[in-house]
């Protein structure tokens, strides 16, 4: 029986309570949604048929790609020394997909048979959003099983067969993340008529690929400074300067395949229309794109805080993009707009809640940083 | 701590994934059978130069479906503003300075349609007399159809509580295979602006009506090459963007979509897997394994 980390000491931080409370809220609420219905719980209409949940969704895959970008580096490009950070990001992406599941099921009208999609003689395969929905499900089974030993090595457990067949699992982790990262940009390519011409491209599941490699590459950097900084562990800067620069490349590849497409497709001047989608493009590339790079370029990146401030604006930026796509960019002209409920808010930002906490009771009572066993030992 | 894993063992497993993969069986359901003949479809004309807007379709389609009136706020007249769950059918009415045209809307039961190539779980499907249908017991309620669908057809039941239904035309599918007869609304159309019959027949019949009468129409019939075709079909005399039809090319509106899934999944996954074995193998550097993590 392994002993308590070294954090699993110290008192119950003051965030707790908080927390907790958004979380309970958001578990009521999603209950009372699942009653009732989606009409009287949200705003969403024939016009706006998805809504800030789909956003969130699309947002949270890619950040939670961070599990896949750091098990691609540390089993395939065996770098060490993104060793230190891997649970810490498997747990993180386990999270992240464990909410999406959650929001995906109370956004879907006919929850009671959600398991049709795994139904071998329903599923569409030309479907996109079939293609994301057995991916979603798949590299959840696969995060279980590289999170496992960390649950498994506390209670005593052998984790041997897992251990042997890492390479496997993570492979098939990493294929099924390709697949579905860019796949999740490819379920609007048949939105050419609806989706606003600045956001919709050929290239969107390249886009969506990129992304996905930045946002996990940021989450982690947010991730391993946040927890580090309360678990008061040595900053390791090479580390987080790495991460910086292997951001930097994903941001600059996208800034490049979106400016091309842009100038491809003749696009340029809708930048600069007085109609709110020119200036949302503006402050997604100011906030997603320049702000990181500059940090990410400059000798910023030398300093922990770099690559972390980095990672918060770049996520900012794909939020913004991911709400775009997910409906702002879809709206049909002359209709009034959509603007989520109070309740959907609410769910969103417990499940949000929810999702730190579990995050900080794995931290407090498993092995998810070396140092942390070993400051014991 | 786990044993060092040989090369051996790594290249045997990685085989076995990459055989795994390409072994993937090839479960995919005809959506659409392609091979058929669109012309042989069962659609709909609608010439708008003839309708007079008297909403005979509409309430034929009431009638037949079942569906309840969305009257307007005097509740004198059933007056629906726009498709709806309850309104799969209606007349709309164009008007700028002294031009006017009335246009109807309802399911174009396209030839190629976006709505059956995005579906997650084949819940609207293309039937082999043409008609889109929807089957509730396999829909979840994700709503892609409404996104995917170019001519925001498909509409949702979002006051109902349990179990809501994506609503839309069925091209009173219902009628065709029981032999009952055509789509009620254009049974019911008293002037002979919308007709119902075999698609190939329609064009025919278009075509003839442009050339006899060329002044009184636009040259062009909307839907027969329009996004690969589509059973209901549209004349007009004024511009068909002013009815709402946009010119949206010739090609199917799922073909992107799916000539990408077809090329792109198949070969981030076989070029991965191969790709994730060099790479592994290349940057062996002996037992990390006996490191920290997993």
């Amino acid at each position: 029986m392994a002993r308590l980390t070294k954090s699993a000491q110290q008192p119950v931080p003051a965030s707790f309570w908080p927390l907790a409370a958004l979380t309970v809220l958001a578990i009521g609420l999603s209950i009372y949604r699942l009653v009732v219905g989606l009409g009287p719980t949200t705003n969403l209409s024939d016009h706006y048929p998805w809504g800030i949940w789909i956003t969130v969704d699309m947002f949270l895959i890619p950040v939670a790609g961070a599990a896949f970008t750091i098990s691609l580096i540390s089993y395939f490009f065996s770098r060490e020394r993104y060793h230190s950070v891997l649970r810490a990001a498997v747990i993180a992406g386990l999270i992240g997909y464990g909410i999406v599941g959650v929001l995906l099921f109370l956004d879907i009208g006919r929850w009671p048979q959600f398991y049709n999609i795994l139904i071998p003689s329903y599923v569409n395969l030309h479907s996109f959003l079939e293609e994301v929905s057995l991916s979603i499900t798949l590299y959840t089974v696969i995060l279980i099983l590289e999170a496992a030993p960390i649950f498994l090595e506390r209670w005593g457990k052998s984790a041997r067969w897992i251990q042997k067949g890492i390479y496997i699992i993570s492979g098939i982790g990493i294929l099924i993340s390709a697949i579905h990262q860019s796949s999740l940009g490819s379920m609007f390519l048949i939105m050419s008529y609806k989706l606003h011409p600045l956001w919709w491209t050929p290239a969107l599941p390249v886009l969506f690929f990129l992304q996905a490699g930045y946002a996990g590459l940021g989450m982690t950097a947010i991730a391993v400074s946040l927890v580090w900084r309360a678990m008061k562990l040595p900053i390791d800067r090479e580390l987080f300067r790495r991460l910086g620069q292997a951001m930097a490349i994903n941001l600059l590849l996208y800034g490049a395949v979106r400016l091309g497409d842009w100038m491809g497709a003749g696009e340029v001047p809708l930048l600069f229309k007085p109609d709110g989608f020119g200036i949302i493009a503006w402050v997604e590339l100011t906030l997603g794109l320049f702000i990181p790079l500059a940090i990410l370029l400059s000798k910023l990146v030398r300093h922990s805080a770099g690559p972390f401030w980095a990672g918060v604006f770049a996520l900012m930026g794909m939020f913004i993009n991911r709400m775009v796509i997910s409906w702002v960019g879809l709206s049909e002209p002359g209709l009034t707009a959509y603007i989520p409920s109070w309740i959907e808010i609410a769910i969103m930002v417990g499940l949000f809640a929810g999702g730190f906490l579990l995050y900080g009771v794995i931290v407090r009572y498993f092995k998810l940083f070396p140092e942390a066993s070993e400051a014991h030992s | 701590m786990s044993e060092p894993i040989t090369r051996r063992d790594f290249l045997k497993a990685a085989g076995l994934a990459i055989g795994c993969l390409l072994a993937t069986p090839k479960t995919v359901h005809a959506l659409s059978d392609k091979e058929a003949d669109p012309n042989e479809y069962i659609g709909m004309l609608y010439d708008a130069t003839i309708c007079v807007g008297c909403n005979a379709c509409t309430n034929a389609c009431r009638q037949w479906n079942k569906t309840t009136p969305e009257p307007d706020a005097r509740e004198v007249y059933d007056a629906p503003k726009e498709l709806s769950a309850d309104t799969w059918t209606l007349i709309q009415l164009y008007k700028e300075n002294e031009e006017f045209s009335f246009v109807k809307r309802q399911c174009m039961h396209c030839v190629d349609p976006a709505c059956v190539s995005g579906c997650p779980v084949q819940a609207l499907q293309k039937g082999p007399n043409g008609a889109v249908t929807y089957d509730a017991k396999r829909c979840i309620g994700c709503r892609y159809c409404m996104y995917t669908c170019p001519f925001h057809v498909p509409r949702f039941e979002w006051d109902q509580a349990q179990m809501p239904v994506v609503a839309k035309c069925t091209l009173c599918n219902d009628r065709l295979t029981q032999g009952i007869g055509g789509p009620a609304c254009a049974e019911r159309c008293p002037t002979g602006a919308l007709v119902w019959g075999k698609r190939g027949d329609l064009i025919a019949d278009a075509e003839g009506r442009i050339q006899a009468e060329p002044g009184r129409y636009v040259d062009h019939i909307y839907g027969k090459e329009d996004i690969g075709g589509t059973g209901v079909m549209y004349l007009s005399a004024v511009p068909f963007e002013n009815l709402g039809l946009e010119d949206m090319g010739t090609d199917p509106a799922p073909k992107l979509s799916e000539d990408t899934a077809n090329v792109l999944v198949p070969t981030v996954l076989v070029g991965g897997a191969i790709g994730l074995a060099a790479v592994r193998f290349a940057s062996s550097r002996g037992a990390w394994e006996e490191t920290w993590p997993v």
